[in-house]
């Protein structure tokens, strides 16, 4: 296992109380492998990947307790310096909104380029020559040119490119993408995607994809894990969880979305809404808004069964993960 | 297609560019909409898309008289309301009403939520009588499933979904006939897209409401549309039935916009035709001679870089009858089926406005099947 | 239709919608969203408006308390200054000149033999009454023009911003020397007329831009839609959002206003002698600092304390009401 995340809580001090943002999550990725980790706003996928990627904010935020396994290192025990030194290099993320987070006063090539400068000690020279090799590597017309211009010039989805190619600069093991074509118009999402898909391949590195769209996922993932108020529900092949899913709450949300081929007058909805994280419900934390809770929900937390049904590895997280799945 | 409500003909918006200081001169113009030109039926939806950038939030708010376009008409009931103003403006307000985007900037953090909705009787006095406003707003909420207690209540105190449901309150208070709805559910998550999506639907049948809705997402669209227009830099490039452009797309551009949808399917990855565009969208401010979308077209010619396409039913299928022969603003039209029918069942039927549509398999199943009874049985 | 109501079973939770916004990232995971809880009441939650939340805020800095604290013991030492000073400031007795620290006289005697206690206590209702009367013109004046200049655009917003540009370009004190000295009237009316004069452009420019982002805001547009008249824009929409960064920037502001009186007395064009002011106590004893450094003390000492409370409530204010905060 390239990255294995056990048993990760986090938390964060609000005015509010505590908020508990993860609650025990555990996941893993291969190299090569995409895992897809979907979710709402609110229910713990970013903060679990800005816990690996080692840039949560300490305070507010703080790792209560977990380990985090990168080729068997357990990072939460490195020091800082360490730290950053894995970060970039051996394992680099990719932001929803590339404008901010590019630094609008140095051109695209001075940052390309700094990425090999620091880490790589090149001369200025050469890093350039790379910065320009990586543009046209993530197929930005003119490189050679482009490479002199600052972010506002670019298109979003050119920033998105400008965005990989600095991910991709050190050529790292994992890369995390913090819904990296939200903030895209869809012609450009799927060029921006298959763009990510081919290098992954390429480079054989795994890939996190945090994000709540699920027709993304089901075009690039391999596996994928469902989070709900700051746990993972359930975790499966993806072509598993479409056809039959094992919690009630992944299957609300693939009976919610609207789809392309199919014209219906009402839609289902998830009734009410996601908790409150200072005050998660007790018991499964999906069952105030669950069509299938029993009196059991209410007072017991699910741990995540396996779901002995499948050829596949899959678990889910619901007392009644047997009824879901055939109901 | 019964009386239209609305009619549209050739509404334009350019932004001017300047340069100069002291001496401003006039160096070019932002295309926003470039010529555009529909009709609404009273209680029918309109969907609008298109990509960022490509016109169609400027439409909206020409609809509702927040811009003044720079040429072409908006007809309420036959009457241009483009150059009106002061009472007659006010009247022709009420009726055409607009619900934003963005669920936490377009609620005043100030403002309880019943001061934003009784705003519109402050405003109108003649619309409700004054002892009866705070009902009337109580109402409202309680229409829009909200808690009629919460009047009291600041916009920050509601979460996202919520305050979509106060910004629809706000443009129902007044009682409109027309709805302008611009990227209403795109703020929001999944799961409370469908409640406000659902929401909106029913709120067309109760209060007999038509709206124009503009949408980036495809899948959205198709459903809550009974006709959609598929706009691209500043134009609409292809208009129909829903069935007839999604099932039946004659223009290039709708085939990639599409088939680049990412459909929540991962059987679908393999043996689905993808048309992945070159490049990006061309600047406003320099749009392509002839066709607007030769650029990026795959099948442009010399004769798209000469001739502007019109927006017809392309000659080709002039003769035919069937749900091809729709308006296409495409010199080499040719139909081309990019989202595949679902693999279980025979595609959705087109269905007329106001009657249900049939459900899918995937809608059949499940524990939810009591849920769903409300929405798709009776 | 309306009675296949689909959201029946939903009504008493009067919920949809995202429980917090932690995933939008880590400064954002503090302000967690607070929606009703699933039974529809919660407890703890009254309406509250963003300014009580300010208040909130408020109560719980001790900066804002110290500061508050300070503050309101000037205001009333200025209203009633006989309540601790029982003295009469303008009574010297030469004989006494520079004489220290005694009892009955705890900060001793200056130059020209008056109590330095009860001159520092009367000298607070100047430099308050200065501070608060030249703040109130220098705000209204400036976000009155700054306002309107923002929200109506075009020709005189750009009279107006070169204006401001104009009165930028003056240096402070010089002005004051050319502009008071040749007015004779020894009141605080010039003093407060030149300090607004010179002030305004800074509140103006803070208003017009604070107006220019508030106005882009759907619920601006959202009002427009509905038929609001300019004016209901203004007074209903815009002003009470843009507000909030005119009243920090211009409390840290009243302390320097309460300096420049200062600055102003002590150069002879402020204030002048029989009036008591700070300034003009901190000038005269500035010739005999060697020998009774006491009688500058007190006064510079006072003057100090005053301008630094104004600016940390300013200080404190600003972080009660910062929306990035929050």
């Amino acid at each position: 296992m390239l990255l294995e995340v056990r048993d990760l809580h986090v938390e964060f001090h609000t005015r509010d109380g505590v908020a508990k943002a993860v609650n025990g999550v555990s996941y893993g990725v291969d190299a090569g492998e995409t895992l897809a980790v979907l979710g709402e706003s609110g229910s713990g996928k970013s903060v679990t990947a800005q816990t690996v990627m080692g840039i949560l904010d300490v305070p507010p935020g703080r790792i209560t307790s977990g380990e985090i396994l990168f080729e068997g290192r357990d990072l939460l025990k490195l020091k800082e310096e360490e730290r950053r030194k894995v970060r970039g290099a051996e394992m680099a993320m990719i932001f929803q909104d590339a404008l901010s987070s590019l630094n609008p006063v140095l051109t695209v090539g001075a940052q390309l380029a700094e990425m090999f400068t620091v880490h790589r000690g090149m001369s200025r020279k050469d890093a350039q020559a790379k910065a320009v090799e990586l543009m046209d590597r993530v197929r930005i017309p003119a490189a050679r040119e482009r490479v002199k211009q600052y972010p506002h010039q670019f298109s979003g989805g050119m920033r998105q490119r400008i965005m990989i190619a600095m991910a991709m600069a050190l050529e790292p093991k994992l890369i995390i993408a913090d819904e990296p074509t939200t903030a895209l118009d869809v012609t450009v999402q799927a060029q921006v995607m298959d763009l990510l898909a081919e290098l992954q391949r390429e480079l054989n590195m795994g890939l996190i994809l945090i994000t709540h769209d699920l027709g993304v996922v089901a075009d690039v993932a391999d596996k994928i894990a469902v989070m709900y108020a700051g746990r993972i529900v359930e975790t499966a092949p993806v072509h598993d969880i479409y056809k039959a899913p094992a919690h009630p709450y992944t299957r609300g949300l693939l009976d919610s979305i609207p789809r392309l081929d199919q014209k219906g007058q009402e839609l289902y909805a998830i009734k009410g809404l996601p908790p409150n994280l200072t005050r998660i419900p007790p018991g499964c934390a999906f069952h105030p808004r669950c069509p299938m809770a029993q009196d059991v929900c209410r007072t017991d937390v699910p741990p995540l069964y396996e779901v002995t049904e499948s050829d596949a590895e899959r678990g889910s997280a619901c007392h009644f993960w047997r009824e879901c799945l055939h109901g | 297609m019964a009386e239209p409500i609305l009619e549209v003909r050739g509404l334009v918006k350019h932004y001017p560019l300047t340069s100069g200081i002291l001496f401003k001169k006039q160096v070019g113009a932002v295309k926003a909409v470039d010529g555009v030109d529909f009709d609404l039926a009273r209680g029918e939806t309109l969907g609008i898309v298109g990509e960022s950038g490509c016109g169609k939030s400027t439409v909206a708010k020409m609809l509702v008289n927040l811009e003044r376009p720079t040429a072409g008409e908006i007809r309420y009931k036959g009457e241009d309301i483009t150059r009106l103003s002061g009472r007659a403006l006010k009247t022709v307000r009420r009726n055409i009403q607009m619900v934003f985007q963005d669920p936490y900037t377009s609620l005043n953090p100030r403002m309880t939520v019943g001061d934003i909705i009784g705003e519109a009787y402050d405003i109108h006095p003649e619309a409700a009588p004054k002892g009866d406003r705070r009902g009337r707003v109580r109402d409202l909420l309680d229409v829009v499933g909200l808690n009629p207690e919460y009047i009291n209540r600041y916009p920050h105190q509601f979460s996202g979904g919520q305050r979509q449901r106060i910004g629809i309150a706000r443009g129902l208070a007044l009682r409109p006939e027309i709805i302008v709805a611009d990227e209403p559910v795109s703020a929001l998550d999944v799961s409370v897209q469908a409640q406000v999506i659902n929401l909106m639907g029913r709120l067309q049948s109760e209060f007999d409401l038509s709206y124009i809705f503009i949408a980036h997402d495809l899948s959205i669209v198709r459903h809550i549309s009974d006709r959609v227009g598929v706009m691209y830099l500043g134009r609409i490039v292809e208009t129909g039935r829903d069935a007839e452009i999604y099932d039946h797309p004659t223009h290039p551009y709708t085939q990639a916009l599409l088939s680049a949808v990412p459909v929540p399917d991962p059987e679908a990855r393999e043996h689905r035709e993808r048309i992945i565009l070159a490049g990006d969208v061309p600047s406003p401010t320099n749009i392509p001679s002839g066709c607007r979308f030769r650029t990026r077209c795959w099948k442009a010619r010399e004769r798209c870089a000469l001739e502007v396409p019109a927006l017809a039913v392309p000659a080709e299928f002039r003769s035919v009858s069937g749900p091809a022969a729709h308006d296409s603003a495409c010199h080499f039209a040719e139909e081309m089926r990019v989202v595949p029918p679902e693999d279980a069942g025979p595609p959705a039927p087109p269905a007329p406005p106001g009657s249900r549509g049939s459900h899918g398999p995937r809608s059949a199943r499940g524990p939810h099947g009591a849920h769903r009874e409300d929405g798709g049985g009776a | 239709m309306p009675e296949q109501e689909p959201y029946e079973p939903e009504r008493a939770i009067a919920g949809t919608g995202m429980g917090g916004t932690m995933d939008l990232g880590t400064s954002e995971a503090v302000t967690l969203e607070q929606p009703p809880g699933p039974d529809g009441a919660d407890p703890r939650e009254k309406p509250r408006s963003l300014w009580s939340d300010a208040w909130h805020d408020l109560r719980r800095n001790p900066v804002f308390i110290i500061s508050a604290l300070v503050i309101l013991f000037l205001v009333v030492i200025s209203l009633w200054p006989s309540l601790i000073a029982s003295g009469n400031p303008l009574k010297c007795d030469l004989a006494k000149a520079q004489e220290g620290s005694q009892p009955g006289h705890p900060f001793g005697f200056n130059g020209q033999g008056c109590d330095v206690y009860t001159r520092t206590v009367y000298g607070a209702r100047t430099s308050v009454a200065v501070g608060i009367l030249a703040t109130l013109g220098v705000a209204v004046l400036g976000s009155v023009l700054g306002g309107l200049a923002g929200f109506f655009g075009g020709g005189g917003d750009a009279v107006l911003s070169r204006i401001t540009d104009i009165f930028f370009a003056i240096p402070v004190v010089l002005g004051g020397l050319v502009l008071l000295s040749v007015i004779t009237s020894n009141t605080i009316w010039p003093v407060i007329g030149f300090i607004v004069l010179l002030g305004w452009p800074q509140i103006s420019r803070i208003a017009r831009g604070s107006v220019i982002t508030a106005k882009q805001n759907d619920y601006v547009q959202a009002a427009r839609a509905l038929g609001a008249s300019n004016s209901r824009l203004l007074l209903r929409h815009i002003a009470p959002n843009a507000i909030a960064p005119v009243i920090v920037v211009a409390t840290i502001a009243l302390g320097t206003y309460i300096s420049l009186e200062a600055t102003l007395s002590f150069l002879g064009v402020g204030l002048k002698p029989p009036s008591v002011s700070w300034g003009i106590d901190i000038s005269s004893a500035a010739p005999y600092v060697r020998n009774a450094p006491h009688a500058l003390l007190w006064p510079s000492g006072a003057l100090a304390l005053t301008v630094l409370a104004f600016i940390m409530l300013g200080d404190a204010v600003r972080d009660a009401l910062d929306p990035k905060l929050r």
